[in-house]
């Protein structure tokens, strides 16, 4: 089978055992890989309920049938599992040397099953899988962990870790790699730390099947030289996505003292232009050519790899308007193996519930060593108020009370990314409805909204940007599995990339071809909701509650006296669903599911929550 | 009259500046605004007028905040 190894390897941490199982042509058409065969395996082997950081999770880790071959920003791979964040369908995708290893391996993806009994390493050379003892590095982070993986293999292997932060099952703990990458983040890395599992290493050798190897080879290096000229006409990486931190403070978009705020005069402090001129490496993912991590010294010297949402979450969030101090917050994440963006957002709850009194705490916005404080105590779970933050800012204010949740910005439990969208309603959808929880990767509309629309607008254009998008962002890059940067940046053309796909697996799929795959994906998705959560409603698609309070208004700049109103708002995810083919509480209908080949499924849906 | 241009991301390297004020015409459009900074016709962005999106043909006043920027994409 061209483009696919065909092979799926499974390992099961508590027998010490692994098996190899091939999947068919159907199945790899039907979900290409990625995201799609992440979703699809956890729904039919998941049994609802099951607890996320039980023995009884599963971790996917899957790539797609162009991952690995040089080619515009190829080296991806997704992490999939249920969320211990959210309790539904939860994944993420990072750059990683494991994407072409594991193909290299003879594998498409990878399923982690079971429970291991002691801290493991699970080495993965081509025909060969060992569960090693990982007790050395257990209670180290993915700095010190990938160290000692280099000191034993060499630096050309691929790797997956976690640090402290997912061995002590922090929800919102991620899986890392190499020197700053790191993805999963509804808790993938505390899935992997609740299966005592502390690295993935694989180092493959075998050849990657494709229809046509050489022409594929030529066009992906010609083609990767080709982004590298857009990229240096275009000047993007000059301040890669940080860029965007001074536009979103100039529209009253950033993220400032808990998104209570949309802009601050010292934002420029931390903006794309400082954070260039303290480069003092760039790091990227392999097969990238626009390499966009801008690293920088934190304020104790060391490497901190930044890029647009570390900084605006960790900085105007917070209030902190150093560098520095930005940075060594986001080393101690990238360390601790904490997400960037919830942990942002979990230590502005913090602050925020402080400051309004529903809870005692000593600390105030903008105090940036107290907040590397309790990062720590996040990361070990260590006292009352990190065992209360590591749990996420819902579950937090739940435990809180007091009217905190106010202050929790999230969807679905998942912390939102560092857009701030009090006034701009297509991209509150666009958190509203992301199969995940609150992630801009799925769909980013905010330049549509300015500049082709107005801010006003609750129209149907706008819910069909973000299905358009979804399409895109969400399904093909993630099924696909590639970054999106070339495109959505650079303005890649998307049609190279049916041209990758067709090139190695010798079909001869067009975009719409990929458009159906991705509205199956997104279904699919929701189904696993649905079981998990029979009685959802479309109120699990709104938005958080503090950009529809009149009290919250900005009272001067491009929006003061503005917000979201609930009922246009509740227009547009309507117009979602209508396109979409949902019912009114956003689950797909029958005949939707129907369309999109999906009637098992719905019928495995049915006997926990009803379809329409 | 005097109005207030700031360039986003990458203008900023390919034009010099970051923000400055500018001494320009009455009646003067955000399309004639462009020329004169020099930013290239066929790249896109997007141009703020005091925070709000601003066609090309509009015309700017005094004190306006003019920002420019590359077509952001949300990474």
């Amino acid at each position: 089978m061209n483009g696919w190894t065909g092979q799926i390897l499974r390992v099961n941490l508590t027998t010490k055992t692994s098996k190899i199982e091939t999947f068919s042509e159907e199945f790899a058409r039907k979900w290409i890989g990625g995201r799609g065969f992440a979703v699809k395996i956890l729904y039919d082997e998941l049994k609802p309920g099951i607890d996320p950081l039980g023995p009884d999770n599963k971790l996917i880790v899957a790539v797609g049938p162009i991952a690995g071959i040089p080619a515009p920003n190829t080296g991806k791979t997704v992490v999939a599992a249920k969320s211990p964040i959210t309790g539904g369908y939860g994944d993420g995708n990072l750059g990683t040397r494991i994407t072409e290893h594991l193909r290299r391996c003879g594998y498409d993806a990878l399923i982690v099953e079971g429970r291991a009994d002691r801290p493991t390493m699970l080495y993965i050379e081509d025909d060969k899988v060992e569960f090693l003892p990982a007790d050395e590095v257990w209670g180290k982070g993915t700095y010190a962990t990938n160290d000692w993986i280099y000191a034993k293999y060499g630096k050309g292997v691929g790797v997956l870790n976690i640090g402290q932060g997912g061995e002590n099952l922090v929800r919102y703990a991620v899986i890392r790699s190499l020197e700053g990458r790191a993805g999963g983040r509804p808790g993938m890395g505390a899935v992997m730390g609740s299966k005592r599992l502390k690295a993935i290493v694989a180092k493959g050798t075998k050849p990657i099947p494709q229809a046509d190897p050489a022409g594929m080879k030529k066009l992906g290096h010609d083609d990767l030289k080709k982004v590298h000229e857009i990229d240096k006409q275009s000047g993007w990486s000059i301040q890669s996505t940080t860029g965007v931190l001074a536009w979103c403070n100039e529209v009253a978009a950033l993220p400032v003292r808990n998104f209570r705020k949309t802009h601050h005069p010292d934002a420029w402090k931390v903006d794309g232009e400082r954070l260039n001129n303290a480069r003092i490496a760039t790091y990227g993912c392999p097969n990238c050519t626009m390499r966009c991590g801008i690293t920088i010294h934190d304020d104790a010297g060391r490497e901190s790899e930044l890029d647009y949402e570390n900084v605006g979450l960790l900085g105007p969030n917070l209030e902190i308007f150093d560098l520095p101090q930005v940075a060594a917050l986001n080393y101690m994440c990238d360390d601790y193996g904490i997400d960037t963006m919830s942990g942002g957002c979990v230590l502005s709850f913090y602050a925020d519930a402080v400051d309004h009194g529903a809870v005692a705490g000593d600390i105030r916005f903008g105090e940036a060593e107290k907040f590397k404080k309790i990062l720590t105590a996040i990361a070990l779970r260590q006292g009352e108020v990190g065992n209360l933050l590591a749990e996420g800012s819902l579950r937090a204010a739940r435990k809180i009370g007091k009217g905190s949740e106010a202050y929790a910005m999230q969807v679905k439990g998942l912390e939102v990314a560092a857009y701030n969208c009090k006034f701009i309603p297509g991209m509150a959808l666009a958190f509203g409805v992301s199969p995940i929880g609150a992630h801009h990767k799925e769909s980013w509309v905010i330049t549509f909204e300015l500049k082709q629309t107005s801010r006003e607008s609750y129209g149907p254009e706008k819910a069909q940007k973000v299905i358009d998008l979804q399409r895109i962002r969400g399904g093909l890059f993630e099924y696909i599995v590639a970054c999106r940067f070339p495109w959505i940046e650079l303005g890649w053309g998307l049609e190279n990339y049916p041209k990758y796909f067709n090139a190695v697996s010798g079909l001869n799929w067009t975009l719409d071809d990929f458009w159906t795959v991705s509205d199956r994906v997104y279904a699919m998705i929701k189904l696993f909701w649905l079981r998990e959560y029979p009685q959802t409603d479309r109120k699990l698609d709104y938005p958080p509650a503090v950009w529809f309070d009149p009290a919250n208004v900005d009272t001067e700049g491009p929006i003061a006296g503005q917000h979201l109103e609930y009922d246009k708002y509740d227009g547009l995810l309507q117009h979602y669903y209508d396109i979409r083919g949902y019912d009114r509480r956003g689950i797909p209908t029958r005949a939707t599911l129907e369309r999109l080949g999906l009637a098992a499924e719905a019928k495995a849906a049915e006997k926990f929550g009803s379809l329409t | 009259m005097k109005i207030t241009v700031k360039l986003i991301g990458p203008f900023v390297n390919q034009l010099g500046f970051s923000e400055k004020e500018m001494e320009v015409a009455l009646s003067s459009t955000v399309e004639g605004l462009l020329a004169l900074v020099g930013i290239d016709k066929a790249r896109p962005r997007i141009v703020t007028r005091n925070g709000r999106a601003v066609a090309p043909g509009e015309e700017v006043r005094e004190g306006d905040r003019i920002v420019i920027s590359p077509l952001y994409s949300g990474g």
